[in-house]
């Protein structure tokens, strides 16, 4: 099986330097669908979800592999190596950001430039490291999404209703859109929210931009500010947009200041 | 406090059955009503101003903003979403939870609808689901476990046996042959006699380690092979009877048979599942009686049986007679392994024969039919 099966990858668009976008937890591809297209007309846009999310091949779905963000950092090197990326630019959201920074660690020739939004290398606080969780929270977090998956379940698979307001969002996407496996979406709640690369990113020596929402209690602004401060040469953009997700919130703040960067 | 007279609007807000939150641009809330103030007890002006996120445990906040918010935006819409509200006194108050965004001609956001409805007991109905799930699917593993164990147990067990049978023929074969070579000289009276008693003793014990090696054979896969040959009946079983005679010289054994009989079977098969249901009427037979034989052919069958008189088998172990390992006394050493008759139906078995019991007070009879030609 092809890397571009398994990952379920969609290219749109040419130009000479082709961009990666990547998911975090919870959703998948879709969660690009307000920001990618602005960027078809200059670039080749690469879209993909990770194994166990979207349309990915379950089948592929290894506990092992992806108990680390390793896994899945060998998995994006895997698809810019297929589609032969190099030079290219990485935007990544939530833990995709650090899996980008891993990735790019592995192969330093595919990506000039990561693009970060709401990354943080560690969510647990630490000794002298504020992540915004504790080990508690997070160990509630994990037994409420192995209690709440039947709700979880029942909010994924309702009677699906056309929608006037959205008619570009058709049937398939809102069954596929944030379904994923109870069991897999608890191992890679586990895998996104105990890891800890806060020693990788001094490594990092691609060119490097922060997007930072306010009030985004996933990471906070303290984290955006290590991270910016542990890049080497990287820059911290404070986006009006609140919470977590600014690529669905606020594309066009998000398209802008992607845009001014590269 | 008098009800309103009619269906009013105001009320039908304020008082209806489910919560009501309204939720301004950046999220917030701006309006709420009564019956979600009830449920919460927290008064709707303290409401004003918070996000949904902050009626929601740190953990459900982090599942809100990765899930639900995003599916939010995206749909424009969510429902049937589970969470768990957190009361004024930091109880959980299960909810399941309907969301619709309203936007401008322009598709900005204007203010987004949340509809509550209590859920606790559907909560602790689904909770249950889930954990009869869980618990079945642990059974399910644990006795897959516990059955993959047990194979692999009793192949080690099979592999031992198989190993044991030949490990301790060979020793056996060559204190045969010694007997063999001390019998061809003179001997005192005394040394022919314990002579005898050991050349019994190693007969006894090739038995047993015959039947030890059919029954790790026939688990094993093997099988019981035949080698069938049309001869004389009487050499057959006079030969098991000698062989008997010498190692219970007390005992006596009669054999009634048509001397010309002749019948088609695996001769030494059949004598090694002769020899066992001799061995097992001398062992529990009353010893002062002697061990009947008797052999007929008739009517296209061979009928092959062999009596003994004393305490009738009890009921309850008739069933587990042909059991392999099955001992009437488990605590009993002159019994040996419990496979002889095992092994004698098994080649019964194979002949397409079989084997029935009868017990009383007045004897107990093993009879033996197979089909002739």
């Amino acid at each position: 099986m092809t890397v571009i099966v398994r990952n379920h990858v969609v290219t749109a668009g040419a130009g000479l330097k082709p961009m990666i976008f990547a998911h975090g937890f919870g959703c998948d591809q879709n969660m690009w669908r307000f920001v990618a297209p602005a960027f078809e007309a200059d670039h080749l846009t690469v879209l993909f979800d990770h194994v166990g999310a979207g349309k990915s091949d379950l089948s592929a779905y290894d506990a092992g592999k992806y108990s680390t963000l390793e896994g899945y950092a060998d998995d994006l090197v895997e698809i810019g190596r297929a589609l032969g990326v190099g030079g290219g630019v990485f935007v990544g959201h939530s833990v995709s950001a650090m899996i980008g920074v891993l990735a790019s660690l592995k192969a330093p020739e595919m990506f000039e430039s990561l693009v970060l939004v709401g990354p943080s290398p560690r969510y647990i606080d630490a000794e002298g490291y504020h992540g915004g969780f504790t080990a508690q929270q997070i160990e509630e977090l994990l037994a409420s999404l192995a209690d709440n998956h039947m709700g979880w379940s029942a909010a994924m698979a309702p009677a699906i209703m056309g929608n006037a307001d959205r008619p570009e969002l058709g049937e398939e996407l809102t069954n596929s859109f944030c379904r994923t496996d109870p069991a897999i979406a608890r191992q890679f709640a586990r895998t996104t929210f105990t890891a800890d690369n806060r020693a990788d990113l001094a490594k990092v020596t691609a060119r490097t931009l922060i997007l930072q929402c306010s009030d985004d209690i996933i990471a906070s602004e303290a984290v955006g500010a290590y991270v910016r401060d542990n890049i080497p040469g990287s820059e911290m953009k404070i986006l009006q947009a609140t919470g977590h997700c600014p690529n669905l919130s606020a594309p066009a703040e998000v398209i802008a200041a992607i845009r001014d960067f590269i | 406090m008098p009800g309103p007279a009619a269906e009013d609007l105001e009320d039908l807000y304020e008082n209806a059955p489910c919560g009501y939150l309204s939720l301004g641009r950046d999220g917030r809330i701006v309006k709420s009503n009564q019956t979600l103030s009830r449920w919460l007890g927290i008064a709707p002006d303290a409401l004003v101003g918070k996000r949904l996120r902050d009626l929601l445990s740190t953990a459900g906040q982090i599942f809100y903003e990765t899930h639900f918010a995003p599916l939010l935006r995206m749909q424009g819409y969510f429902d049937e979403v589970a969470l768990d509200l957190i009361r004024a006194d930091g109880t959980p108050l299960h909810v399941l939870a309907n969301a619709a965004e309203r936007r401008d001609s322009e598709g900005e956001l204007l203010f987004t609808r949340v509809t509550v409805f209590r859920a606790t007991e559907r909560r602790r109905y689904e909770r249950e689901l889930v954990d009869a799930t869980e618990t079945a699917q642990a059974e399910t593993r644990l006795s897959k476990g516990l059955l993959l164990a047990e194979h692999e147990a009793a192949e080690l067990r099979e592999q031992f046996i198989a190993v044991l049978g030949h490990d301790l023929r060979n020793p056996l074969a060559a204190i045969d042959g010694g007997t063999n070579l001390l019998m061809r000289e003179p001997q005192s009276e005394k040394s022919q006699r314990v002579i005898g008693l050991i050349r019994g003793s190693v007969l006894r014990m090739s038995g047993l380690i015959d039947n030890v090696m059919d029954f790790a054979r026939g688990r094993l896969g093997g099988g019981l092979q035949l080698n069938r040959s049309l001869k004389p009946l009487l050499p057959t079983l006079a030969q098991v009877v000698g062989e008997l005679r010498t190692s219970y010289p007390e005992r006596e054994i009669e054999l009634h048979l048509d001397a010309a009989a002749e019948v088609e079977a695996d001769h030494a098969r059949l004598a090694q599942m002769f020899s066992n249901l001799l061995a097992n009427a001398i062992t529990h037979g009353a010893a002062d009686q002697p061990v009947r034989v008797d052999a007929v052919l008739r009517a296209g069958e061979l009928e092959l049986s062999v009596a003994n008189a004393g305490p009738p088998i009890p009921p309850e172990a008739m069933a587990q007679l042909f059991q392999p390992f099955y001992r009437s006394n488990p605590n009993s050493r002159v019994q040996g392994l419990g496979l002889g008759l095992y092994i004698a139906s098994q080649i019964a078995q194979a002949h397409g024969g079989r084997i029935d019991v009868t017990s009383d007070a007045t004897e107990t009879r093993f009879t033996f039919r197979m089909p002739q030609a």
